[in-house]
């Protein structure tokens, strides 16, 4: 389904999973498809035609769902009876200094899967069936707003509909783009 | 030692509030995932197959190689 995406359609996918993994949160929802939407140029540019910015909707994304932990806080586990100072001294005495770090572990952005939520899944779907009414030859970024929109569910459409953006609207601004 | 200091805040701290046991799961579990992604990776190195490492951790072949395997392939 990729490659019927521009590369900034694609770019705005790939930014969507870094901020996925940047919010810690183990899956791609809606929200991150949005969040990645807004990191593009063209996106930003619709986006900001109708008010809406990265930072606040981060801002509310993290209010909704929260922000994930992948940290190890040793206070936390000490109140366990785990050391962690203990736990990692063993473990780099067999694996070698940082093998407990996140990057020694593979955790880092790149090598770490996140998977797509259901919704998120659905919105990419609705963006293809979209980007084809609208006779776009490849799909932008632009197009994975209306499949957010369509979706409606998700916590990507909440955003937008609280800031009052609907699907006919922003559909009607794409369109005239599309016929050129 | 930092740890002696942070086991007695620790100890002064009401075990039911839920911040303190929650935070503590939360990394429970983060170390648990670094643990057992530097585990599964030297078992691989050593050629174990994903059905011996299933076997090891408790779950199915295809859960350990759906959790781990395409980090491992990403990286190679």
């Amino acid at each position: 389904m990729f490659e019927r995406f521009s590369d900034e359609g694609r770019a705005a996918v790939v930014a969507a999973q870094a901020e996925a993994a940047a919010l810690h949160h183990g899956y791609i929802g809606t929200e991150h498809l949005l969040l990645g939407v807004l990191s593009t140029g063209a996106g930003a540019r619709l986006m900001a035609e109708f008010g809406v910015e990265a930072d606040p909707v981060r801002e509310d994304v993290v209010r909704i769902v929260g922000r994930g932990t992948d940290d190890i806080d040793p206070a936390a586990l000490a109140t366990l009876g785990i050391d962690f100072d203990a736990v990692r001294e063993r473990v780099e005495r067999s694996f070698g200094p940082g093998a407990l770090s996140r990057r020694g572990c593979g955790r880092g952005l790149l090598s770490r899967h996140i998977p797509f939520t259901a919704r998120a899944k659905k919105a990419l779907e609705l963006t293809l069936r979209e980007g084809i009414a609208l006779g776009a030859r490849e799909l932008r970024a632009e197009h994975l707003v209306l499949g957010l929109l369509r979706e409606g569910d998700g916590i990507a459409a909440r955003i937008l509909h609280t800031r009052g953006l609907s699907f006919d609207e922003v559909r009607a601004r794409i369109a005239g783009r599309d016929a050129a | 030692m930092a740890a002696e200091e942070t086991r007695e805040l620790a100890g002064a701290v009401d075990s039911t509030d839920p911040t303190v046991g929650l935070a503590a799961v939360a990394s429970l579990r983060a170390l648990v995932e670094r643990l057992e992604a530097l585990h599964v990776a030297n078992a691989r190195e050593r050629g174990w197959s994903w059905q011996e490492i299933g076997v090891a951790l408790g779950v199915s072949k295809q859960a350990v190689h759906r959790k781990h395997g395409r980090r491992r392939r990403l990286l190679g």
